[in-house]
């Protein structure tokens, strides 16, 4: 019986999760991944993961290790592993990350900086 | 437990600072300072602690709340809360274990019916889903006070004019003065 409980929950078992109902003024900085389905403004800096879910909007300067939109941010990412941008996703703003990945569908307006040495 | 929709939880390593406002419950397992504004039940867990001016419905408290907690329904501290702050509830439960310091206004306070046991009448222990009515935030001063000519059928104590009108006011007034110095610390 206790098995079926199991998956319910893919990502908000340890982690930290902004409900879609929940506005946030300020900022936030943490070491653990945090998905975001409300609105945050103002500054997200992790060591880990960020995921702003479809219902997500972001006004702020996102800072962390990796990043995942598939709702609104609007403001700067910069990112020490990887940016995904998903298909339904929002986003204004100059991204920097070593990895970036924009899927089809992504609607982006901004720089992107891979950190690449111009002449190689 | 952690449904996905309609629960938030601040996981143990996030600091949030400014102010955060939502209509759904909220579980704070790490640390949030500014202003917190909910229309549902604010959980702050054994690792949680909110350095907040907090208004919410509900609000459990078993790990560390410092600022001024609001609430329309109710405020509990568990055996692990801990608490400094004023409270302004209709509900407040301190459980054994607790510590707290600070003011209770629980609104409107009937002192006239002075037997105790009008008391656990009128306020029940358990928690219901009563909905009583959003607070009128008055302390005791409503005109009530002056009818406790009929209360007859008490056993007459010795000294007549010892009213013991002062249900909560010992422990409320030491708790004030203690206050006062933590304010002025900061």
């Amino acid at each position: 019986m206790a098995g079926i409980e199991k998956a319910s929950a893919p990502r908000s078992g340890a982690h930290t999760v902004i409900g879609s109902s929940i506005v946030i003024d300020g900022e936030i900085s943490g070491d653990e991944d945090l998905v975001i389905q409300g609105t945050v403004k103002g500054r997200i800096s992790l060591k880990e993961s960020l995921y702003v879910e479809s219902s997500g909007v972001i006004e702020a300067d996102i800072e962390t290790a990796n990043v995942e939109v598939s709702g609104q941010v609007t403001g700067n990412i910069a990112a020490s592993d990887k940016v995904e941008l998903k298909a339904d996703c929002k986003v204004v703003g100059d991204i920097r990350a070593p990895r970036i990945l924009i899927a089809d569908g992504a609607v982006f307006k901004g720089n992107v900086d891979m950190d690449v040495k111009a002449g190689k | 437990m952690a449904s996905l929709d309609g629960s938030t939880i601040i996981g143990e390593s996030i600091l949030i600072s400014g102010s955060l406002a939502g209509d759904e419950d909220l579980t704070v397992r790490g640390r949030v300072e500014g202003t917190l504004t909910l229309t549902r039940t604010l959980v702050v867990e054994p690792t949680g602690m909110v350095k907040a001016e907090v208004q919410v419905k509900n609000c459990v408290i078993a790990g560390v709340v410092v600022g001024n907690v609001t609430a329309s329904e109710s405020v509990e501290i568990t055996r692990e809360g801990r608490m400094v702050g004023d409270i302004a509830a209709p509900r407040v439960i301190i459980v054994d274990g607790a510590s707290f310091r600070g003011r209770i206004d629980m609104g409107e306070v009937d002192v006239g019916g002075e037997r105790p046991v009008a008391r656990v009448e009128a306020r029940p222990a358990v928690r219901p889903a009563v909905s009583r009515p959003a607070m009128t935030a008055r302390p005791a001063s409503a005109p009530k006070a002056p009818e406790p000519r009929r209360v007859e059928e008490r056993p007459a104590p010795p000294a007549a004019p010892s009213r013991p009108a002062v249900p909560p006011a010992p422990v409320a007034m030491g708790a004030v003065k203690r206050k006062v110095i933590v304010k002025t610390k900061k």
